[in-house]
């Protein structure tokens, strides 16, 4: 079969591209990008637009006139199309409608409190763009030329999510992942394990119950799949499970950015309940930058708290290899090869971000010791050091320390003008965190931290790499949401999945609210 | 397949065993999520090698 089809979409994609950087390079489309205040996205429409439209263009002319044969060529860049068709929806989203929603939203005033109804709703332009390709697919169609390139999406999440090992610095990993293990390992294995109790109790198949309960405890669609063959699951078995987790899901990805507003949680503490209550992986990181869309700190911690949980898949499936024998009497032992379960099932590109992590730990992207993208240098010009009035200011309210180390620091400092290590810096950050001196006093200290600290580019490089690589992937996954695979749902497992995941998402949230701490 | 037979809620269908089935948010061009995941490798890679030298 030849893939590639002989249409013109690519090309006039590409010239759509081409022209929105050339009327945003010479500032005809100045007065509306004003309006719609996306002055932030200029860079981005160049770039972008120049970079995406020569190969839509180059692409697109081979697509129209070149001659194609079956094979892997044909096949692989037939995907150009659909790419293309997302990465244009996903830009058309986040440069213009997702700025117009808040000019509205805001023409409208507060809603609750001081916040606009685009921002209680997560109306940006991560949840406009899955809402766009959900809408493309479901209310217009995807054309045949796209087909193959939607398949695409999740390549790029995967390739985000490894990208996102380069953000971590070991601290934050050391603690994220202590508190993801003991998280989502408690829910993780209490989700499979209710799920299983239910469904004995509820008198459904093993099959059914095995599936279900991967689905339910793991990462979804991916993990349903991956247990299948495992517990013999039928076909219409993985489809009632993979209805039942696509309802839930979708319905979480657009409710708990709302709940988390509503309840004002944290970016620690919402990328923690979103990884461990939302079920399928690329619904955890929608819901994430849905929370938090012009920064990766929920994301960051989400999607460490979705590998923990996507790293427990082996075992899970192991589990359920064993119980499934047993419930149907055989030989366990001689039927579930340990070994070859826990390697075949293994989601080698939890190993990507790892690796991607430990080149970054050796300072290759910025100085190793780098928190959240930023290092500590201390080479600062004249201008940047603290004046005479602000050194008196903070000596004046030094007395108000009660910590040695506090006092130590804040002494180096005064000394020298200008913070003096990175030990110091930690203990002045933690001083005004703690609001123990004025306002004005404080507005000193941060500004002495500032000026120490520094953003490695490559690390700021890499956030824009993920944002876009998300930003592809949410808006091509939107395009994967039919209503077809929804209407699979329906009977026990549909009970069965909406009390576990009712009880998986109270509990997590409670159980953050109560020990979650913004101080990670 | 032409146009009208088409149906873009068919995108994600699956076969297996006979049977029919919606495969859901979870579609790959690849055969299987192995080759996804050590392609997203690869290109997670020559991101980093990019950004590495010319940023």
């Amino acid at each position: 079969m030849v893939y590639t089809k002989k249409h013109p979409a690519l090309l006039i994609m590409g010239i759509i591209f081409v022209a929105i950087a050339y009327l945003t390079e010479s500032g005809g489309m100045s007065s509306m990008v004003d309006y719609l205040k996306a002055g932030k996205y200029a860079g981005e429409m160049v770039g972008m637009g120049y970079a995406f439209g020569a190969i839509a263009i180059i692409v697109g002319l081979w697509h129209l006139v070149g001659s194609h044969s079956e094979g892997n060529l044909d096949y692989y860049l037939s995907a150009v199309a659909g790419a293309i068709f997302i990465l244009l929806l996903a830009m058309l989203v986040r440069w213009y409608l997702a700025p117009l929603v808040a000019v509205i939203s805001k023409g409208l005033g507060p809603v609750m409190g001081a916040k606009y109804l685009h921002e209680v709703l997560g109306l940006n332009y991560v949840v406009l763009g899955i809402l766009a390709g959900i809408i493309t697919v479901n209310v217009f169609r995807i054309p045949v030329w796209a087909e193959n390139g939607v398949r695409l999406s999740r390549l790029g999440l995967k390739t985000g999510v490894i990208l996102l090992g380069t953000l971590y610095s070991l601290a934050e990993l050391q603690s994220l992942g202590k508190l993801s293990a003991i998280m989502v390992g408690f829910f993780v294995l209490g989700s499979v394990g209710l799920v299983l109790f239910l469904g004995k109790r509820r008198n459904i198949p093993s099959s059914m119950g095995g599936v279900l309960s991967a689905g339910m405890g793991v990462c979804g669609v991916s993990a349903t799949v991956a247990a299948a063959p495992v517990v013999q699951a039928k076909a219409v078995e993985i489809a009632y499970t993979i209805g039942t987790i696509l309802i839930w899901g979708v319905g979480c990805m657009f409710l708990f950015p709302v709940v988390g507003h509503m309840l004002d949680l944290g970016y620690i503490q919402f990328g923690a309940w979103a990884g461990t209550g939302i079920l399928n992986s690329a619904q955890v990181a929608g819901a994430a930058l849905a929370y938090q869309p012009d920064g990766i700190e929920t994301l960051k911690v989400a999607e460490i708290f979705n590998i923990t949980r996507v790293l427990f898949l082996p075992l899970i499936v192991l589990w359920l290899a064993v119980w499934y024998v047993k419930q149907e009497g055989g030989d366990d032992t001689q039927k579930v090869n340990v070994g070859r379960v826990v390697f075949e099932k293994f989601p080698v590109f939890v190993l990507g971000f790892i690796l991607m992590f430990a080149f970054s730990s050796t300072g290759v992207f910025a100085p190793a010791q780098h928190y959240k993208g930023k290092y500590f240098d201390n080479n600062v010009k004249e201008s940047k050091l603290l004046s005479d009035e602000q050194v008196a200011m903070v000596s004046a309210e030094a007395g108000k320390l009660q910590r040695n180390d506090r006092k130590q620091a804040i002494n180096t400092m005064l000394e020298n003008r200008k913070i003096m290590s990175i030990d110091d810096e930690t203990l002045i950050r933690g001083i005004y965190n703690a609001k123990i001196m004025s306002k004005d006093a404080s507005k000193v200290l941060k500004g002495a931290t500032k000026a120490v600290r520094h953003t490695a580019k490559k690390i700021s490089a890499f956030r824009q790499w993920i944002t876009l690589l998300f930003a592809f992937g949410l808006t091509g996954l939107g395009m994967q949401i039919t209503f077809a695979s929804m209407k699979q749902a329906g009977g026990q497992p549909l009970v069965i999945g909406g009390v576990v995941g009712t009880v998986k998402a109270v509990l997590s949230l409670i159980v953050i609210v109560l020990f979650v701490k913004e101080t990670i | 397949m032409t146009d009208q037979q088409h149906d873009s809620q068919d995108i994600d269908l699956q076969e297996e065993a006979g049977a029919k089935f919606h495969r859901g948010s979870a579609l790959s061009v690849f055969h299987s999520d192995r080759a996804e995941d050590f392609i997203a490798l690869l290109a997670a890679m020559l991101i980093a090698l990019g950004v590495y030298i010319m940023v």
